[in-house]
């Protein structure tokens, strides 16, 4: 059945920020066997110049993590723009297995267009899908990110996550000497600084709705966590305890936050509650409680805790505070993160000395280690739990990388102007 | 037969004045969203002789070190002063537990020089975490420099 789908993409005003920080993505690896996809340079029905093209947006989106491959335009026979120009042969004797075409016109007003494409599948010779994105025509990128995720999620059954972005903390360069909260498009483009300031900056953690993001500041001497809209650059410092203020993460519901307060006397896990302004105490002990994340279904904190005498990964209950060692592997296990599902979580183990990224499934209590480099820290998990993205070394440089779930497929992120560091995924909003 | 449902997507929608990020000079840059500049980060303070170095996730001192603060702590008394300490952290580890240690550092640092006899409300701590190391580089000559505590008129 074509199930036929209208996305409407609104667009108020965007600032594009400089180009220094941009991210430069290089993918390794990948399947030995990828889906084979033609994405056809889309008819272009409109008077104004291409600034750049659509099917090539769609190409670096679906070859990110190396389960697609795409067709460059020079290999194809024909280039149709609708469904009747369309010969499934042609297709099949280029090895496609998935074939997209599209066209661009002006939509209801002067500045709006409208993109309607097509994907068949080539091997059963039928349309899986027709849709239609909308939107003003400065938006272009994002029609086209929101066109990938359609296709990835009718073809791998998974929703795409090419119109999410990733938040990072650029630290200072000889170019620029101060720390920024940078937000971007995987692909490095539309890429902003939200905040710059000469202290550090720390943690940045997307709010559920993808409005705000909280993060630290040391703008005012030490530790203190913010909240900043991305509607208006509003910001709000929340209620400043005495000691570190530190590791704000978003509770599901985006009501309360978890974060670390040391105000005690050392470092324990708070609730801060938005609506009250009050912080809740989770944790009490001695030792460092830092790092925590709340579960998805919002029942449990996972958190670091050197209580043990090394840093080992906890699990509280937010209803009893009960308490749960979950890890057991290894002297240095710290910065879990949940998997999307619940089902397992995501974090910094060391082995011989070496930081690696692992996850470990919550029921067996199995690790398993991804990442062969070193110094790797800060995991953050795609909302669709596939890839993660992380903090490494390249040379003495902070950057970015990542690795599909399935450990098949990796890449780079670098800045490339400064240095990378602490990523944070957005959710996936529909 | 289509079957055809509407979806309004509301973007992520930015109203964020001009932030560019390559521009060192941001004085005249009224937009920009910013804190502002201070003075390069320093880990000089109190005497030459104000730091205090540790070993690798500990935040306890040596005897040497315990001497060192004693001295500190006489030029703190015999001349009145307020003081900082910082504590600080190599990058090996993730960056919110090192802000926790870094803490723990700086606390054991303050709570020496309490007991040398310097008084608690002329002293505050600050961590920094792994966020400004003395000497950049992946080894454990820089990660030895960047483990320590420091002691600055505040």
């Amino acid at each position: 059945m074509i199930n036929k789908k209208i996305f409407l993409i609104l667009y108020i005003s965007i600032f594009l920020s400089s180009l220094s920080a941009q991210l430069r993505i290089e993918i390794k690896g990948g399947l030995q066997d990828p889906i084979v996809i033609a994405v056809v340079p889309m008819k272009w029905n409109l008077d104004s110049p291409q600034k750049f093209f659509i099917h090539q947006v769609i190409k670096t989106d679906l070859e990110s993590f190396g389960e697609f491959k795409v067709l460059p335009p020079r290999n194809m026979l024909s280039l149709p723009a609708s469904k009747e120009e369309v010969f499934y042969k042609d297709w099949r004797l280029l090895g496609t297995d998935y074939l997209v075409i599209g066209n661009v016109q002006p939509a209801n007003t002067d500045q709006e267009i409208e993109v309607k494409y097509y994907i068949f599948d080539v091997v059963r010779e039928k349309t899986i899908h027709s849709g239609v994105v909308l939107g003003p025509k400065i938006t272009l990128r994002s029609i086209a990110h929101k066109i990938s995720d359609n296709i990835y999620d009718r073809i791998q059954g998974l929703p795409g996550i090419f119109s999410t972005k990733l938040a990072y903390i650029d630290k200072p360069s000889p170019i620029d000497p101060y720390y920024n909260l940078m937000i971007s498009d995987l692909d490095g483009y539309e890429s902003l600084a939200l905040y710059s300031s000469p202290e550090p900056l720390m943690s940045p953690s997307w709010s559920p709705d993808m409005k705000k993001i909280a993060y630290v500041s040391f703008e005012e001497g030490s530790s203190r966590i913010y909240i900043q809209k991305l509607s208006n650059a509003e910001r709000i410092g929340l209620k400043l305890e005495e000691g570190i203020n530190s590791s704000p993460n978003w509770s599901p519901n985006g009501k309360k936050l978890s974060a670390v307060l040391s105000k005690t006397g050392n470092p324990d896990i708070f609730i801060y509650d938005l609506a009250t302004s009050k912080w809740l105490q989770v944790t009490e002990h001695f030792g460092i409680d830092t790092e925590p994340d709340w579960s998805p279904n919002s029942r449990k904190i996972l958190f670091t805790s050197n209580r043990s005498g090394s840093p080992q990964i906890y699990e509280a209950d937010t209803r009893t505070n009960k308490i749960k060692r979950l890890t057991f592997e290894g002297t240095y296990n710290a910065r879990g993160r949940y998997l999307p599902n619940g089902k397992g979580m995501v974090f910094v183990h060391r082995i011989n000395g070496v930081f690696h990224i692992a996850t470990q499934n919550l029921r067996t209590g199995k690790i398993r280690i991804l990442t062969d480099t070193s110094l790797d820290e800060s995991p953050t998990v795609s909302p669709n739990g596939n890839v993660i993205i992380y903090a490494t070394k390249d040379g003495d440089k902070d950057s970015l990388a990542g690795i599909t779930l399935d450990g098949k497929t990796k890449f780079t992120m670098s800045s490339l102007a400064g240095e990378a560091r602490e990523p944070s995924w957005s959710p996936l909003i529909d | 037969m289509n079957n055809t449902h509407k979806t309004l997507l509301t973007f992520l929608i930015f109203v964020i004045a001009s932030c560019s990020s390559v521009s060192v000079d941001r004085t005249n840059d009224s937009t920009a969203i910013s804190a502002s500049a201070t003075d390069t980060y320093s880990d000089s303070g109190l005497t030459s002789n104000n730091i205090l170095y540790f070993a690798y996730d500990k935040s306890d001192l040596n005897s040497e070190s315990r001497v060192k603060i004693r001295s500190l702590a006489n030029v703190i008394k015999d001349n009145n002063l307020s003081v900082r300490v910082e504590g600080h952290c190599d990058e090996r580890g993730t960056r919110e537990y090192n802000l926790a240690l870094g803490e723990q550092r700086a606390k054991t640092v303050a709570e020496l020089l309490i007991i040398n006899g310097v008084p608690s409300d002329m002293i505050s701590t600050v961590s920094y975490g792994e966020e400004k190391p003395a000497i950049s580089g992946s080894n454990e000559s820089s990660w030895s420099k960047n483990r320590r505590a420091l002691v600055k008129t505040f």
